[in-house]
């Protein structure tokens, strides 16, 4: 080989070197933006976050530099924030329970019914979502109180003969919170329900099963993945939430969304509110792993 | 010095994983040459092809096209076009936007461009489609389109990859007859990859066939067709039927023991062999008289192809099928005499 | 036929059922959206059923108020910001996860996807303990509109992840090769061939954008300060102090907002469909 092929040679490998460099680095030059937002915007205020949590609080200051567990052990001994804890996966779990079992009858209903009222339904569940959560929490604001569309609607019907208030009741607070989580409910359920053979039913049907049978023995298992999944859905959300609660319900509704914000913007202490978060987050990524793990023992049975 | 040839393939090595998918292959096309890439689908051709392309790295070896090396080069700098099996038209752009965007991208001039655009539509007959947009063109179409738009960036070469397999008979014998005649006036240099042999034959220059990420023989289709090289080769192209026999001395017998009475020519050595002949080639019945390799065989059935009945025949352990062009007078279950001449058939061991 | 007469009193119950469940769903969705727009058109300055007298007066006092516009205006200015960061973003990590291969692809996707199963209360609140007090020459970080924009982009941007990742799935590759054999570089081939071909995800993805970020307030209301609160997060504090119908005709502009982005890309899509399909 003469020596100018040999330099060609190594031309050329370099030239190439320099094109597997250029390769490598284009994903990550891609994934810049949407990396500086997660882990700037995210990342770094979760870890903040983390360690405020143990920082101190006296003198009416945001906080003070230092190392305490003192706001966790306030957090699982004070009757306020376990009274908290408490009330929100209550109601999270009575809310999502609720969203789960009418979803559930919604979305089996647009699946049976035939396809001309689909769009219709669809349209229907859609509304919520693309509403704010505060002008629903409004309407409901408006519909409740002794003033509201609810008594005046009862009275004119002569069912009662006197204005009634439903306003600031936990009962009031879970119609809201059901309103809020129901679109995603429906939506995940659908979808479940749209992989489902429609002939499964007629099948079973005709072999002399009577409807509830049928439902038991043949949809509660092929959908069984699908209220898993919605339940936690709506579980995470209304654990997280603080505004349809505390707007709609008792004073003494208070959850820990309420109470993160009343740390951090009525009384300004930073170290127990980012506790509070810390929990809450844990409590979120606890469902998470939870219901995944029901997922995936489920699928093991099946397949 | 002889000018370089279009394309040059220098020991081209692919390996996905562990499976060797192009395995040490050379291959020259010269300035307006026709050269196909025959074989079953993973074969190694259309990896072959793709290497060219520049869609696949190359693990060893090296490109050249027009004397240049290619292969470090990305897809976007390589002078060369592909007609992909789907046509791969930009849906959101016209016909006469798809067939401009190579020459856009070769800053070509604007009026020039205009004049191509022209040019190459009238080459594939599809002048009056300018404006269409490919949902609203036939698979045919689509094709066509894809060829003008690889034509009009004048490449150094064209890369066909299997373009006509998505389409139904009539149309992939039309576009065929069509890429033929395209090629003979403008004489492009191509490589064309498929697993249909009919389109080789019909297309080519030269055919090579490739198996198991080699090439097994490269030559024009009628020494390809008439003296493969190999025994994969014989098999994959027209069709065969294959006789697995014993030699010993001069003693000759099938797999079951039973005695063959063949000539064969010239004797082999002893082993185990297999001898091949083509159903095309063998006579039957009275026709087989005179022949040096003569069989009794029972008719098992009969298959009507159309232009020919096809015989299928066992002698002993033996099957083979012979086509006869019109009824022979004798019905399954008869027995008849087969016979073949020395030059056609193979003995592969 | 006649061996099944006997079970017809089922279905009859449960059609009565469904028809009940109908409309006990319908009316249960639509109560709130009907009380809100006709306690718009009040005309009295206070929430009480039933109505008496009909006016717009509140619509011209909601035109008229500089405090209820420039929320509005807050509104709109994020909720663009915010389609136009997520969407960037999430578009381009979507293409590096289908184009190339990530080291720890799993690990990455599940860190891009947490933000949004992260109740708003917390990223809010870490946020503002994080950024409150930064602030660049001069230029407070905490209360500007931009920070409140990347808030949300944490909510929408893996949602726009994720519907890209599920459309460039859908994309023919071969296409794309295409481009780059018709001597397209990387740059022209995503501009010219890759984005035209995902518009319709890319459409979307703005408006799921648009959509949260314009109906968030729990976040806004930790980060805005007075000269940059949206309407919701105005709308929660009006609620908090006392309610006029004046937050009913909020709540219809705010949804008006929405559904005129909804409006348009419906035109958009079926102009694309009418141009790929004739």
């Amino acid at each position: 080989m003469t020596a100018a092929a040999r330099s060609d040679d190594a031309a050329f490998a370099a030239q190439r070197a320099a094109q597997e460099r250029r390769k490598a680095l284009a994903p990550w030059l891609l994934m810049l933006p949407a990396l500086i937002i997660v882990l700037l915007f995210f990342g770094l205020p979760t870890l903040y976050m983390v360690r405020m949590s143990f920082n101190l609080h006296f003198d009416q200051r945001l906080y003070v530099p230092g190392f305490t567990f003192e706001h966790y052990i306030n957090l699982f001994s004070n009757p306020l924030f376990t009274g908290a804890i408490l009330t929100t996966v209550k109601l999270a779990l009575v809310a999502s329970l609720a969203t789960v079992a009418i979803g559930y009858c919604f979305a089996l209903l647009v699946w049976l019914k035939p396809a001309r009222w689909r769009l219709l339904f669809i349209g229907l569940a859609l509304a919520p979502l693309l509403i704010s959560e505060i002008a629903i929490i409004f309407g409901w604001w408006m519909f409740f109180p002794k003033n509201g569309l609810l008594s005046y609607a009862l009275l004119s019907a002569g069912l009662i003969h006197d204005k009634v208030s439903l306003m600031y009741t936990e009962f009031a607070a879970f119609v809201g919170l059901v309103y809020v989580t129901l679109p995603y409910c429906f939506f995940i359920l659908l979808s479940i329900f749209d992989g489902i053979d429609k002939r499964l039913l007629e099948a079973s049907a005709d072999l002399g099963a009577p409807p509830v049978r049928t439902f038991r023995e043949v949809m509660l298992p092929l959908t069984w993945t699908g209220i898993l999944v919605a339940f936690s859905q709506s579980f995470i959300w209304t654990m997280g939430t603080y505004a349809t609660p505390s707007a709609l319900g008792p004073d003494t509704l208070w959850t820990m969304g309420f109470l993160i914000q009343e740390q951090m913007l009525g009384k300004h202490n930073w170290p127990m509110a980012s506790a509070l978060a810390v929990v809450l987050v844990a409590g979120v990524a606890a469902v998470m792993i939870l219901t995944r793990s029901m997922q995936s023992e489920r699928n093991s049975f099946h397949v | 010095m002889t000018a370089p040839a279009a394309l040059e393939l220098q020991n081209v090595v692919r390996r996905f994983g562990a499976v060797v998918a192009v395995n040490n292959v050379s291959l020259t096309v010269g300035k307006g040459e026709f050269v196909t890439l025959l074989g079953p689908s993973g074969s190694g051709k259309t990896s072959t092809l793709r290497l060219v392309g520049g869609f696949e790295e190359l693990d060893g070896g090296a490109i050249l096209l027009d004397g240049q090396r290619i292969d470090h080069l990305p897809a976007y700098r390589r002078d060369t076009a592909t007609i992909f099996q789907s046509g791969a038209l930009f849906p959101h752009k016209t016909v006469a936007e798809n067939v401009a965007y190579g020459l856009r991208m070769r800053k070509v001039p604007k009026d020039e461009i205009g004049r191509r655009i022209a040019e190459a539509l009238d080459v594939v007959r599809l002048k009056g489609f300018e404006a269409r947009y490919p949902a609203q063109l036939s698979g045919g179409q689509k094709q066509r389109v894809a060829l003008a738009r690889s034509l009009a960036v004048r490449p150094a070469i064209l890369l066909f990859d299997e373009p006509l397999s998505a389409l139904d008979l009539s149309l992939r014998l039309q576009l065929r007859a069509e890429i033929k005649r395209l090629h003979d006036e403008l004489k492009f240099s191509a490589i064309y990859v498929t697993h249909d042999q009919g389109e080789a034959m019909a297309m080519s220059s030269r055919v090579a066939v490739m198996n198991a990420g080699a090439i097994e023989q490269i030559d024009t289709p009628e020494t390809v067709f008439h003296a493969p090289s190999s025994e994969f080769v014989y098999t994959f192209i027209g069709e065969s039927c294959c006789l697995p026999l014993r030699i010993d001395g001069p003693d000759l017998r099938d797999r079951a023991g039973n005695p063959v009475p063949l000539a064969l020519g010239e004797r082999p050595a002893d082993g185990e062999c297999r001898l091949y002949v083509r159903p095309s080639r063998l006579r039957l019945a009275g026709e087989a008289a005179s022949l040096p390799n003569r069989l009794e065989a029972r008719i098992h059935f009969i298959e009507f192809l159309g232009d020919v009945y096809r015989y299928h025949l066992k002698a002993g352990a033996l099957e083979l099928a012979a086509d006869h062009a019109g009824s022979i007078g004798h019905g399954v279950g008869d027995v008849i005499a087969i016979g073949w001449r020395n030059e056609d058939m193979r003995l592969f061991r | 036929m006649s061996e099944r007469a006997p079970r017809s009193a089922e279905p009859l119950l449960l059609k009565a059922l469904a028809l009940a469940f109908t409309i006990f769903i319908i009316g249960y969705i639509l109560v709130p959206i009907l009380v809100t727009v006709v306690m718009s058109f009040n005309g009295a300055a206070m929430i009480r059923f039933p109505i008496t007298a009909w006016s717009t007066r509140w619509y011209a006092d909601f035109l008229g108020s500089p405090q209820w516009m420039d929320a509005l205006k807050n509104s709109i200015l994020i909720a663009f910001g915010t389609a136009a960061i997520s969407t960037t973003a999430g578009v381009l990590c979507a293409w590096a996860f289908q184009r190339f291969h990530i080291p720890f692809r799993d690990g990455w996707y599940i860190l891009i996807m947490m933000p949004l199963f992260m109740p708003g209360v917390v990223l809010g609140l870490g946020v503002a303990i994080a950024f409150g007090g930064i602030s660049f020459g001069g230029y407070a970080l905490y209360g500007s509109r931009e920070l409140v924009m990347i808030s949300h982009s944490l909510w929408a941007m893996p949602l726009v992840f994720m519907l890209m990742e599920a459309t460039f799935k859908t994309l023919d590759y071969r296409v794309v090769e295409a481009s780059h054999d018709l001597g397209g570089g990387p740059l022209r081939t995503f501009f010219e061939v890759v984005l035209p071909m995902v518009s319709t995800g890319i459409v979307s993805s703005l408006l799921f954008a648009f959509v949260i970020s314009l109906n968030e307030f729990v976040m806004a209301l930790f980060l805005t300060d007075r000269d940059t609160q949206t309407l919701p997060v105005l709308m929660w504090l009006s609620l908090r102090s006392a309610g006029t119908p004046r937050l009913a005709v909020a709540s219809v502009i705010l949804a008006l907002t929405v559904f005129a982005c909804l409006t348009i890309i419906m035109l958009w899509y079926v102009r694309q469909l009418r141009k790929v399909a004739r």
